[in-house]
């Protein structure tokens, strides 16, 4: 399938190391809400987008959405990870990868890093028409 | 209504994704597991370099940090050949300096061996259509213990014309 725009985005979650806030370094397991308004267009709704850093030192990433669509949507993200320099870490896990929205139904997408090195990330969206979501926050609450 | 690198990508990322995120290759009090990579045998009715796969693996896993992977220990033995026969061939070889050749006892045993199988169903849907499924399956065992501490199965399906299914 063939996707003519793309684009989305959503987010940069920051779980330590940013030197902009004098926020505590949020201890593995900590959640941290990334958005807190909802995102999206009139038919795909980004309600929730959380990560965490597990006890392991890998991060973890979930993404709530919900489809106000009439028809199947076929949605690809991308998630690109960075160490705590902003460096981007290359894994194959930085891939476009494939989420169905099914009509008028939830999903969800579920991540997470590549690497321990992961200290912030960034999230696309995109789905074949249009961009659905162009958000960014630090992350950091 | 084969196989490509698309879906070896696919199945590569959600392996990876899935061995990490169980917990499986974090070792407890920290370290890097030693992974050995055994058989993925191709039970379809095509021609499938596994390592294709495997390969995909092996390097996301190395990323992750939490995991090494020998080419001394493998299904069909030393994965580098040239390794393991240089280091005995220059064991006691008067042309080389000894203190710089590999010493007895220094290679590192493996602790997680990796393994799986793809399997290859095709269902007719109607006159025309029929509908290929692959299913990748993955296992890592403890060698230590003989237990299987993650398996994941991913299902790529392909749907086309009965003239393109590969028997």
């Amino acid at each position: 399938m063939r996707f003519s725009s793309a684009v989305i985005i959503v987010s940069s979650l920051l779980l330590g190391g940013c030197a902009t806030s004098s926020s505590p370094e949020p201890k593995g397991d900590s959640v941290v809400n990334v958005i807190k308004q909802e995102c999206g267009n009139s038919e795909i709704i980004i309600k929730d987008i959380k990560g965490r850093k597990k006890p392991d030192g890998f991060m973890q990433v979930q993404v709530i959405g919900e489809s106000n669509s009439n028809t199947y949507q076929r949605l690809e993200y991308r998630i690109v990870w960075f160490d705590k320099q902003g460096f981007t870490i290359d894994s194959i896990l930085s891939k476009w990868r494939v989420v169905p929205a099914y009509a008028h139904q939830p999903f969800s997408i579920n991540a997470v890093s590549p690497s321990t090195k992961a200290k912030t990330f960034r999230l696309y969206i995109r789905n074949e028409k249009e961009i659905i979501c162009d958000k960014q926050d630090d992350g950091l609450e | 209504m084969g196989l490509d690198y698309r879906d070896f990508q696919a199945a590569a990322q959600e392996m990876i994704q899935s061995m990490i995120a169980s917990g499986a290759v974090s070792k407890p009090g920290g370290g890097k597991y030693v992974l050995a990579v055994s058989s993925v045998v191709n039970d379809t009715m095509q021609h499938i370099d596994t390592d294709q796969l495997v390969k995909k693996m092996r390097v996301g896993l190395l990323r992750s940090g939490k995991v090494v992977v020998t080419t001394a220990v493998s299904a069909n033995g030393a994965e580098d050949k040239m390794a393991m026969q240089t280091r005995k061939e220059l064991r006691g070889n008067e042309e080389f300096k000894q203190s710089t050749v590999a010493k007895k006892g220094n290679m590192i045993a493996p602790d997680l061996s990796l393994s799986g199988k793809i399997i290859q169903r095709n269902i007719k849907i109607d006159r025309s259509t029929q509908q290929v499924e692959y299913y990748f399956q993955m296992t890592l065992t403890d060698i230590n213990t003989g237990l299987a501490i993650w398996e994941d199965e991913q299902v790529i399906g392909k749907r086309g014309s009965n003239k393109s299914v590969a028997w």
